[in-house]
């Protein structure tokens, strides 16, 4: 019986190219869309599963308030004391492992480059699971100047594996200094928060542990494990007392010296796995891929719109086709069929549908796995055939989606009573709403995403095009640590013979943020930024009032400031040269000089907050900014390389474009608009494939009518028109219920952005056309072959 | 006795209007007849024929069939009674065109659940017995239409009726091949297969042991 089954639906599929091409390509792009979130999302919810014993494994974090005791955010970072304190007084505890992230040149071949590697407690690989290739996990980091590399990092740096006992250079206090390898470890899994090139042992004077003021720094990850049976309640309760009472007296210090009201910080335990989808206590500071559970919600909504889509195609081809099909149904029922068999012959029919389809998804999978990659940032394979939670996965979804598509067509034609069929009294009722709303349906979603699309592409922009209140072309950002003002000025003069550099201005490194009080007892939170006098300039940036920095002024680098327009504002300025602004806690006060006018130093993604530009030569420059001449970038590089190199040969050499740099900023946007951009594509080519079924079977059922009407004298257009009417009426009303939910939803998304575009009606109106546009060249297609189709041939056939 | 009809009528209503398509038909069939049901197009000859193979439903009246009350009988049981004892040949053959010849003919085996090995042998016979052996794997599109209404009528037959229906079995052929289903009919008959035919030719009509005229649903 199966196999008639399978006969008979292999027959169909052959026989009716057309209409399987539709299911079968449709289907499989919904389940490729699918597969690739499941296995996003299966990604996703392992991480850091891996390790032996991560359910007993838990990061020190906390809990801050304000001075009326409201929760006001919390703190994912601990200090050097918390691990160690803790462990020593709660029994429960096992032990800790702290993680500090760092940044250090080392030589690797002949290059001086600036690496990220961790500092570590020596017992790391006894609380984690990271096997090791060569070496005693057990030791290799006890000894001071040992380093721990990745088998990747050993290939390439001594092109073995088998590197235990080799040394690399690493600058320690300006000079380079051997360390020796210790161990190899094998590359990170994907999914894990913790990944690493090089590990270095985490060695802590004596003096900063028996500190009580290191209970206020928080700078790197704690991380405990528990004794099996441990009660994570308990051991939050007494996390906290013993930070009460070994904290009281620095904190009663520090209230005195800043006249900080805020209450002291609860800690409690985070577990380990947790880290990865926490908003609130994300993995940083070392640890890696922190990622918003929001990215998986909304690409498993995307993926499952994309699946219904072609969900529904199946069942409205089917159920369309179905008149065709009616006479078999009624053959079979007469010669013996019961109504359960034909259910499951029809079920079967969409298994085997479906089975292609999901073969073919396994194979999209395969090519749009790199380009899904780039898009989510990570590093998934299609190895599922290994994994049984993946595979079980994938069968469920499988038959989930057969069930779906093959379940209301199967009740409906073997409904039908084999009298009706085999005279041809059968009419499919004329009416059909649950066909004409499931066409709605999926045009209302189609529209809604390319309605997003556009204004997500609008936003970007905008973002990207926006005046940023300075001039970022030509520039070319150095980074270069610890640099003097005597330095900066040398390295300008050299490049100053170069005709194709213009300027060069140095900046501290990073983002660096305090506050000050300004009007007496005012406190101010701003950035703060050291800048040589150039950096003004080099930058376009325009003064409000007063003037930049100068040389005729030796004064400035101590006692001067400039401002921003936010800081006038937020000072409550009205004329703000001449102001003082206090840096109390280190009896510091400098005179504002010059307002400059606000202009877009982080993304706009970002309101412009209060900034202050100093001159201080005690602060670190850590950035050169250097303006080159117009389309000069090639030789200008070479040049800059040339002099960096003969001025600081131990400096690692790296330079990016602020231009580049800006754009990068918008990163996640251009994701965005990447991943938007994809989904309606595949949204509406899949609902236009199942239109341009539907509108085939429609013309095939109504030849007679047209050939009637053709012998009446209906021209071309005539029928055309009469054949895309219906259709185009469903897209009308699926544009009409996209258009305020798609309004609804963008701006809310547009809420985001502090600088944002207005949502005009074109937009709305320009992808409407495209929706009508796209749909009714899909059915004109067919109509305008019916249309001219001989009515001679269409009325004899009946 | 196979069959009794008592009184039956059946209707539709039509804008506030009942118009019958059977008035007051009473029957009785005894195994071993050959039926030939006549009448003008719209006489009701094939609602006569569907209400006997319990295709469609009457509205009022008793049909007995093989003592098995079918008035009294739910839709379940009434598809079992005519799925066991009844097989139906068509005007337009209504073969499954995306089946062979052999798998045509295999379906109703299928339904009644008989295994792979009998289902052979017995698709295997019915060939021989309408020497179309060398036609089993052809597909109906193939056969001209006296050899696909030939199929139909193995196809009926496949699972040992009691009774054939056929509605103008010859309708679509030409009368050579009009003949030769009819011969063959009057042989199965003489085999003991109880056949009632609906037909327009007189001449096919007399190959029946027994002629019922129809005029606007009434017998005449």
């Amino acid at each position: 019986m199966i196999k008639n089954y399978f006969k008979i639906a292999w027959r169909n599929l052959i026989k009716n190219r057309v209409y399987s091409f539709i299911n079968i390509s449709g289907l499989s792009l919904g389940l490729a869309c699918a597969m690739l979130i499941i296995l996003y999302v299966k990604d996703e919810v392992s991480y850091d599963r891996f390790h032996e014993d991560g359910e007993h494994i838990y990061r020190i974090v906390s809990q801050n308030y304000n001075e009326s005791g409201v929760p006001e955010g919390k703190n994912s970072s601990t200090g050097f004391l918390q691990g160690p304190r803790f462990t020593e007084d709660i029994p429960e505890i096992k032990e800790y492992v702290r993680i500090q992230s760092g940044r250090e040149d080392v030589k690797i071949g002949g290059e001086v480059v600036s690496r990220d590697l961790h500092y570590v407690d020596p017992n790391f690989f006894s609380m984690f699971t990271f096997p090791v290739i060569s070496g005693n996990p057990k030791t290799c980091l006890s000894e001071p100047f040992s380093v721990v590399i990745s088998e990747e990092l050993a290939l390439r740096q001594f092109g073995t594996t088998n590197a235990v006992g080799k040394t690399m250079m690493f600058r320690n206090n300006g000079e380079f200094v051997p360390y020796t390898v210790t161990a190899v470890s094998q590359k990170s899994p994907q999914n894990s928060s913790i990944k690493f090139d090089m590990l270095l042992p985490l060695e802590i004077p004596k003096e900063d542990l028996a500190n009580n003021f290191n209970w206020f720094n928080f700078f790197l990850n704690t991380f405990v494990s528990l004794k099996p049976g441990a009660n994570v309640d308990v051991v939050n309760d007494k996390m906290q007392d013993l930070y009460l009472a070994q904290s009281s007296d620095a904190a009663k210090i520090i209230k005195e010296q800043y006249g900080d009201d805020g209450l002291p910080p609860k800690y409690f335990l985070q577990p380990f796995t947790d880290m990865h989808l926490n908003k609130e206590l994300p993995a940083q500071n070392g640890l890696t891929d922190a990622s918003n559970p929001t990215f998986s919600y909304i690409l498993s909504g995307i993926a499952l719109f994309i699946l219904l889509i072609a969900c529904i195609n199946f069942v409205n081809l089917t159920v369309a086709r179905s008149v065709r099909r009616s006479q078999e149904i009624g053959i079979r029922k007469v010669v013996g069929g019961k109504r359960r068999q034909l259910v499951f012959q029809f079920l079967g029919e969409s298994f085997m549908l479906c089975f292609f389809a999901f073969a073919m998804a396994i194979l999209l999978v395969q090519l749009a796995l790199p380009i899904f990659n780039g898009l989510a940032n990570k590093q998934l394979s299609i190895s599922f055939v290994l994994d049984a939670k993946l595979a079980l996965g994938y069968i469920t979804l499988f038959v989930i989606t057969g069930l779906l598509a093959g379940f209301y067509p199967a009740l409906i034609l073997s409904r039908y009573s084999p009298v009706d069929t085999l005279y041809s009294r059968f009419i499919l009722s004329g009416k059909n709403y649950l066909q004409k709303s499931l066409v709605v349906l999926q045009f209302t979603l189609a529209s809604l995403l390319i309605i997003c699309t556009f204004v997500i592409y609008e936003q970007f922009n905008f973002l990207t095009t926006q005046e940023l209140g300075y001039d970022d072309t030509d520039l070319v950002l150095l980074q270069k640590n610890r640099l003097t003002p005597d330095e900066l000025d040398t390295f300008k003069g050299r490049l100053a013979s170069y005709g194709n550099i213009l300027d060069v201005a140095g900046k501290n490194g990073g983002g660096w943020s305090t506050i000050a009080k300004v009007e007496g007892d005012k406190q101010v939170q701003f950035a703060y930024e050291t800048v040589n006098q150039s950096y003004i300039p080099i930058l376009g940036i325009q003064l409000k009032a007063g003037r930049n920095f100068s040389d005729e002024h030796p004064s400035d680098a101590t006692q001067s400031v400039l401002v921003n327009e936010a800081f006038v504002k937020e000072a409550g300025w009205s004329d703000a040269v001449g102001q003082t602004v206090d840096f109390w806690y280190n009896g510091e006060k400098y005179t504002v000089i010059g307002v400059v006018k606000d202009y877009h130093y982080d993304s706009l993604g970002q309101t412009i907050r209060p900034q202050l530009f100093t001159m201080k030569p005690t602060n670190e420059l850590g950035m050169l900014y250097i303006k080159i001449a117009p389309r000069s970038a090639t030789s200008a590089i070479a040049d800059i390389e040339k002099v960096f190199k003969e001025m600081f040969p131990f400096d690692p050499y790296s330079y990016h474009f602020l231009e580049d740099q800006n754009y990068q900023s918008y990163e996640a946007e251009a994701k965005w608009k990447q991943i938007m951009l994809f989904s309606a594509i595949l949204t509406i080519f899949i609902s236009c494939i199942g239109l341009f079924g539907l509108s085939v079977l429609s013309a095939e059922k109504r030849t007679r009518e047209i050939g009637i009407r053709k012998v009446l004298g209906a021209s071309i257009n005539n029928v055309v028109a009469i054949l895309s009417k219906d259709f185009i009426k469903l897209v009308l009303v699926a544009l009409l219920i996209s258009i305020p939910v798609a309004w609804t939803i963008a701006n809310k998304w547009l809420e985001n952005y502090p600088y944002r575009i207005q949502l005009g009606w074109q937009v709305f109106a320009i992808a409407s056309i495209l929706v009508i546009l796209i749909a009714l060249s899909t059915i004109s297609f067919q109509s305008i072959r019916a249309a001219v189709a001989n009515p001679s041939d269409s009325l004899k056939t009946q | 006795m196979l069959l009794q009809l008592n009184n039956i009528f059946k209707w539709v209503n039509s804008g506030g209007q009942r118009i019958f398509l059977l008035k007051d038909i009473n029957l009785e069939v005894e195994e071993g007849e050959f039926i030939s049901i006549m009448g003008p197009s719209g006489s009701g000859k094939s609602t006569l024929l569907n209400v006997i193979g319990m295709l469609d439903a009457f509205d009022e009246g008793e049909y007995n069939f093989l003592d098995e009350s079918v008035h009294d009988l739910k839709e379940k049981h009434r598809a079992n009674l005519y799925k066991e004892y009844i097989g139906f040949v068509f005007q337009s053959y209504h073969l499954l065109d995306e089946l062979t010849v052999q798998e045509n003919l295999e379906m109703p085996l299928i339904y009644k659940k008989f295994k792979g090995s009998e289902r052979k042998a017995m698709v295997a016979d019915m060939l021989d017995r309408f020497s179309i052996v060398g036609k089993k794997d052809l597909f109906p599109a193939q056969l001209s239409g006296g050899q696909q209404q030939l199929v139909g009528i193995a196809r009926a037959l496949i699972s040992n009726p009691k009774l054939i229906l056929a509605d103008e079995p010859t309708g679509n052929l030409n009368s050579k091949q009009g003949e030769e289903i009819m011969e063959l009919f009057k042989q199965l008959n003489e085999e003991g297969v109880t056949i009632i035919q609906v037909t327009h030719s007189e001449k096919n009509a007399e190959y029946g042991s027994r002629i019922i005229n129809l005029l606007d649903g009434r017998m005449v």
